[in-house]
């Protein structure tokens, strides 16, 4: 495979965000030189854009959305013996259920206790890891803000953050451009970024400015960080958690094995924060 | 966990899990090609996933883990076929043209029109490709999976993945040529 073969063959790793540092880099410059891949980079997207305007491909059917809440709705024990118990309610329904009498209650009041018990349990341990998660990016920020914790790279190009994380960090990142407004001016505009540890695994800080707002984004394993509690705020398959901590909105994410906290000291409810840098952008509508 | 506490239990948005249930449905689909097999995949997925959610680890990617315990049951069910053969009836038409889906557009009565045939000509072309094809068109395009997460739900190397993937695309993009070029004229006769 010559050195042209190898850039036509990533040109869907690139456009899967699947090409990682220097590669990213490489083939773009190849790309600014190659017209036959520039054209074949089109019809690539092209397909892409064509296939996403038609997502999702298909609906569930309301029977079978009703039937899936019905089975989440049940009383269950665990493993094989809740299993079974919800293939038998499935097959019969409720009123073959009810017949059954006094004991089913006794039964079920004692299933309710035990999966109450092994349900809140992991959502305890869950919301503290996040709390721990939200804590460090509220402690990063500060720091930052106090030149505490300098920028290890200073650039406006996404694409040379990235670069400059490749290998440093025990996932792989992507970041985005900043989208623009009506007129042409970007919503944001990054600044720098730098490594910061967290649970003794690097973690990614990225700092952006928005008008007089310094805004960082602190970046982590989802092995290592979780994201939950708080207010939600969906946007597509994302699901996004709003707290406030000491005077700082803090949203975090998790997607694609990473979890991401934003901090900023824009004021507002959850949905006005993510309405911030997305309100005359064309997903907009999609935070509800 | 499958439910949040002290939300009703009914609510769609409220159960973990099922904000997947139109991908694993179109998963279904496209495995199946049967609409009933594919409601009873997805059913038989949710039940099974209940029961092991206490084996979930939190940090686990819980809609990788949906995509493979469906692929999982729906292989159990071929091999299980090919010991006792049946019937299957296939209803590839009837799920191209019976299944709507809202789109953004549904106050526009032309953009409707426009979406639906669209969206038709996509099935179409998707159920013309092979079941391997079809399952990774759905996993990445759709799904937004990573090549890493596909290789996982599909239990072969990432490497298998980019070349089934850019053989499935290839084969989309011939199928899916005269749609593709209709776009592009559109969009110059707006341009324009």
């Amino acid at each position: 495979m010559n050195a042209h073969d190898e850039h036509r063959a990533n040109i869907l790793l690139y456009l899967d965000n699947e090409l990682r540092g220097q590669d990213i880099e490489d083939f773009l410059a190849h790309l600014d030189n190659c017209a036959d891949c520039r054209r074949l980079l089109e019809e690539e997207r092209a397909l892409s854009n064509l296939l996403h305007r038609t997502r999702p491909l298909y609906t569930a059917p309301e029977p079978l959305r009703a039937r899936i809440a019905a089975i989440a709705e049940q009383p269950a024990t665990f493993g094989d013996m809740r299993e079974s118990k919800h293939k038998h309610l499935l097959r019969f329904g409720w009123r073959n259920i009810r017949r059954s009498g006094f004991r089913w209650m006794a039964l079920a009041a004692m299933i309710i206790f035990i999966v109450l018990g092994l349900t809140l349990v992991p959502t305890v341990v869950r919301h503290a890891e996040a709390a721990t998660f939200i804590d460090t990016a509220v402690t990063t920020h500060r720091a930052y803000q106090e030149n505490q914790l300098p920028l290890e790279i200073r650039s406006n190009s996404p694409e040379a953050v990235t670069a400059w994380f490749a290998g440093k960090v025990p996932f792989q990142f992507r970041l985005p451009s900043s989208q623009s407004l009506p007129g042409g001016h970007p919503a944001y505009a990054l600044t720098g970024a730098r490594l910061v540890k967290f649970r003794n695994e690097n973690a990614a800080l990225v700092t952006y400015q928005m008008k007089s707002e310094a805004i960082s984004l602190l970046v982590a394993s989802d092995k290592s960080a979780v994201a939950a509690g708080g207010d939600e705020i969906r946007s597509g398959s994302l699901t996004f958690h709003y707290n406030t901590r000491a005077e700082l909105n803090v949203i975090t994410w998790s997607t694609h094995g990473i979890t991401y906290a934003l901090v900023s000291s824009i004021h507002g409810s959850a949905q006005h924060s993510c309405m911030v840098c997305h309100q005359d952008m064309a997903d907009q509508g999609s935070f509800k | 966990m499958f439910l949040k506490p002290n939300t009703p239990p009914a609510a769609d948005a409220d159960i973990v899990g099922v904000e997947h249930i139109d991908g694993l449905y179109s998963y279904a689909l496209v495995l199946s090609r049967n609409r009933s097999e594919a409601e009873d995949l997805v059913q038989e997925t949710y039940v099974r996933a209940l029961g092991a959610m206490g084996r979930l680890r939190p940090e686990s990617n819980m809609k990788s883990w949906l995509f493979t315990i469906l692929r999982n049951i729906w292989l159990n069910q071929l091999r299980q076929r090919r010991t006792a053969p049946q019937i299957v009836e296939m209803d590839v038409e009837g799920i191209n043209a019976g299944i709507g889906t809202k789109t953004a557009d549904d106050d526009d009565p032309y953009a409707l029109y426009a979406s639906t045939v669209e969206r038709n000509q996509v099935r179409e072309a998707i159920q013309q490709l092979p079941a391997e094809s079809r399952e990774i068109i759905l996993l990445r395009e759709y799904e937004e999976l990573s090549y890493q997460e596909i290789a996982t739900i599909l239990d072969c190397p990432a490497g298998t993945v980019m070349s089934r993937l850019a053989r499935a695309r290839a084969k989309l993009r011939a199928l899916l040529s005269p749609t593709l070029l209709t776009t592009v004229q559109s969009r110059k006769e707006v341009i324009e």
